[in-house]
């Protein structure tokens, strides 16, 4: 097993740094573009959550990131140092008029983490909370 | 006017190029802002753009919002495999329909 570790503050510029981690990871096991670009925004959305609702964007707060490549699997774990979430909530969330004519026009995070990785599990206690999402590199049509 | 998105004009049409390759959360309000400048028709340009996640989706829906209380029009064009996807998930399509470049050609 490989393993790659990033630790970021809590600010959303430093997610970019995840995601091109992300995108090297990715491509160094044999993901495919298509795979790579699905990876980038899962990852993207999580390291988000963590920081915005885990972290509260609190200075001196960490989000680590987790790499752990074995063989044909890539899993990836997301941790906050914030006091836990109430509500996961990976339900579909589309654009629709009642969202438009109420201006809630955010939520699509958690819908777009479920479809695009494999397998998903949300950890949450008073200690923070852990996204471990796993991939596994597949033939393309 | 930001340097995030180059605006093009002609009669009734604006077409924003989108200027940078990341719709994320560093750049939404940049982006969101400019829907306070639509025309009739507006067309969101992503060809320099590589990269959209649910801050920008959200920075998008901004322009959606506009169009519909103004009865603008508003299209997406060099939208890429990848985002069409992303956009069909979550039904952006129905409000932001994706037309081809060639299709501006008759507004000219």
């Amino acid at each position: 097993m490989e393993r790659v570790e990033l630790n970021i503050p809590s600010n959303p510029i430093f997610e970019r740094v995840v995601r091109a981690s992300a995108a090297e990871v990715g491509s160094a096991i044999g993901f495919s573009e298509e795979r790579v670009e699905d990876l980038k925004l899962a990852i993207s959305e999580a390291v988000n959550n963590a920081i915005d609702h885990g972290n509260r964007r609190e200075a001196g707060k960490l989000v680590a990131v987790v790499f752990e490549i074995d063989g044909e699997k890539l899993e990836i774990r997301i941790s906050d140092q914030g006091s836990g979430i109430e509500r996961f909530d990976p339900s579909r969330r589309v654009v629709d008029e009642q969202s438009l004519e109420s201006g809630h026009l955010r939520g699509f995070g958690m819908y777009l983490i479920s479809e695009l990785v494999d397998h998903l599990e949300v950890s949450t206690s008073h200690r923070g909370t852990v996204l471990t999402l796993r991939l596994y590199r597949r033939e393309e049509p | 006017m930001s340097d995030i998105i180059l605006r093009e004009e002609f009669g009734d049409v604006a077409i924003l190029h989108i200027a940078s390759t990341s719709v994320d959360a560093i750049s939404a309000a940049a982006i969101a802002a400019e829907c306070q400048e639509m025309r009739p028709v507006t067309v969101l340009d992503f060809s320099e753009v590589s990269f959209i996640n649910s801050a920008g989706i959200s920075a998008l829906l901004k322009f959606v919002v506009t169009a519909r209380k103004s009865g603008f029009k508003l299209f997406a064009i060099n939208v890429s495999p990848h985002h069409q996807k992303i956009f069909k998930m979550v039904e952006m399509v129905r409000f932001m329909p994706i037309i081809e470049a060639d299709d501006l050609a008759a507004y000219r």
